[in-house]
């Protein structure tokens, strides 16, 4: 895998699309974070000095935890975006077909981009790692790995994100019609989502029947309600508000985890089914 | 040893058939020319051989295994069009390629030598002109000198200079003992450099051996006089041959194969005081064949 590894890298490392992406994405978390900040600092804290809408810094550890991964986590159609560049090029070069007319076999070609998906994931994650360290030393509180876990669901987001890219890239193979079904879907299924949300709700209040907030339980949207901002009183007391659907943070997780396996097979099969 | 073996292969796309039942082999050291109208199933046949297209039934051995990667990495392929990617030079591109098959990494300036790149080879692929894209793809198959090379229309999109070159080099790897598999449609071109081909019509294979032996069906010697008149009367008395066709101010005597001696129809022609101006021993034209065959 690390020769497979090493050939990608050379296909990348002189592609302009890799490194401004990769540079937008890594300053946008880190510039994302910082306006989040200020407008806390600088607005919120001003118009509400008592702390009634937020008692604590969103940036102090343990918060910033959460708080870098959600605000990190509005950014990931930007990896995403790349790794359907990435893979569609194959496709309209047709180098696809030469790697394996040279000597790849139809799994090695796939595997390797999904580990690349990974890996661009794990990417991802380390910069918000460094982005909460910078945040949470600079508030200057204590060192603390409570709410850690939110990285976790930061990378297995950003995996999701970079799997359904992914998908779409093998299944379509044209650039443009690929980003566009990317956007299309990730729209399509925020609507849907909303849908399932307002119908759990629906079903609380009049059936007493409460299986969580369904809209979290498709492919995006479960990895994305892992992630949230950090507890503030009001967000409490909307939560404490009998009509609200539970929590239940394990289905999401478990869905989230069952649909990366299954864009795992699907792109899988598809490249070792078909003619390339 | 055969190098390539190919059994039954059968290939539809929906409801077109595009190979019907292709079985044959093609031994070491051989140029085996696929050859074949357009549509008529050389690229689909390529594609199996080279995984990325699936068979819809038969099955086919490289090198007399089941074939893998690893045999594929020893093959110098190109297929259709040359693959390469857009922003990167040609070296960048070779250098990939070599990784793929995990030889010929020291070997990218000598094949870009060959195929007369040296000049342009840090420049990115996408400027490079159709002639120069093709001998790329050329490059990338003689990487690490392999001892198989299958090549699409290798002379596609080549000025003739080039064209010329391609043969050269295909008939200097053939002097080495490499097997080259070749599809082309360009019937001078297989006639030239191929000892072995195929043609294939509509998806199935009408016929398939030497070229000589194909080709060799009857010996054709082409002949020419002064005085026409004088010469078809001196044809009329002539013995041995099957049948005679005119062919503008030449005439075509059609042998028996191995029957037709040059010294003895001089010989008839110059004691019935007709001087030969022209005297030609031809093998049948493969373009007459292939028109023959595939019509």
């Amino acid at each position: 895998m690390v020769h497979l590894l090493k050939i990608e890298w050379l296909k990348i490392k002189n592609y302009s699309a890799f490194i401004v992406i990769s540079l937008f994405f890594m300053l946008g978390i880190a510039a994302s974070n910082y306006i989040v900040y200020s407008v806390k600092k600088n607005v919120i804290d001003k118009a509400d000095p008592t702390g009634f809408l937020s008692s604590s810094n969103p940036y102090d550890f343990d918060s910033v935890w959460q708080t870098t991964s959600y605000v990190g986590g509005w950014l990931l159609l930007l990896p995403g975006l790349l790794l359907i560049m990435l893979v569609t090029n194959e496709f309209s070069f047709r180098t696809h077909r030469q790697n394996i007319i040279d000597g790849w076999s139809r799994e090695q070609f796939i595997n390797v981009k999904i580990v690349m998906a990974i890996l661009i994931a794990f990417a991802a994650t380390l910069m918000v790692i460094f982005t909460a360290l910078v945040f949470g030393f600079a508030s200057g509180t204590s060192f603390s790995v409570s709410h850690f876990e939110s990285v976790g669901f930061f990378f297995l987001k950003a995996l999701s994100y970079n799997m359904i890219a992914l998908l779409i890239a093998v299944l379509v193979r044209k650039t443009g019609f690929a980003i566009g079904l990317f956007f299309v879907y990730l729209w399509f299924e925020n609507f849907v989502s909303t849908m399932l949300e307002v119908l759990s709700y629906k079903l609380k209040e009049w059936y007493k029947f409460d299986a969580g907030n369904m809209g979290d339980y498709l492919p995006m949207n479960a990895s994305d309600g892992l992630l949230h901002i950090p507890r503030t009183s009001i967000g409490d007391m909307a939560k404490n508000a009998a009509r609200m659907p539970t929590d239940y943070m394990y289905i999401s997780l478990v869905f989230a985890i069952v649909y990366l396996v299954l864009f795992f097979y699907w792109s899988k099969n598809r490249m070792l089914s078909t003619d390339l | 040893m055969s190098i390539l073996e190919v059994k039954n292969l059968h290939k539809t796309y929906g409801k077109i058939q595009a190979l019907k039942g292709v079985s044959f082999s093609v031994p070491k050291g051989a140029v085996f020319g696929i050859l074949g109208p357009n549509g008529s199933g050389k690229t689909t046949l390529l594609g199996i051989i080279t995984d990325i297209l699936k068979a819809t039934q038969g099955s086919y051995t490289l090198f007399d295994e089941i074939p893998t990667e690893k045999c594929r990495s020893q093959i110098g392929s190109f297929l259709e069009t040359p693959n390469f990617y857009h922003y990167l030079s040609a070296v960048k591109n070779l250098e990939i390629a070599a990784a793929i098959k995990q030889r010929g990494a020291d070997d990218i300036e000598r094949v870009l030598q060959i195929v007369n790149l040296t000049q342009r080879k840090d420049s990115k692929f996408s400027t490079y002109s159709l002639g120069m894209k093709q001998r790329l793809a050329i490059a990338s198959c003689l990487l690490g000198n392999p001892e198989v090379l299958i090549l699409d229309e290798p002379t596609n999109g080549l000025d003739p200079v080039g064209i010329a070159e391609i043969r050269e080099l295909i008939k200097k790897l053939q002097q080495e003992g490499k097997t080259i598999i070749m599809a082309s449609h360009m019937l001078d071109e297989v006639e030239k450099v191929c000892s072995h081909m195929a043609i294939l019509k509509k998806g199935e294979l009408i016929v398939n051996g030497k070229v000589d032996e194909i080709l060799a069906h009857e010996d054709v010697v082409e002949i020419g006089a002064e005085d026409p008149e004088q010469l078809q009367q001196a044809i009329a008395v002539l013995q041995g041959y099957n049948s005679f066709k005119n062919e503008g101010s030449l005439v075509q005597l059609f042998y028996p194969v191995g029957t037709a001696k040059l010294a003895v129809i001089n010989q008839h022609f110059f004691s019935r005081g007709v001087v030969l101006t022209h005297l030609l021993m031809k093998k049948k034209s493969l373009e007459s064949k292939f028109f023959e065959l595939t019509n």
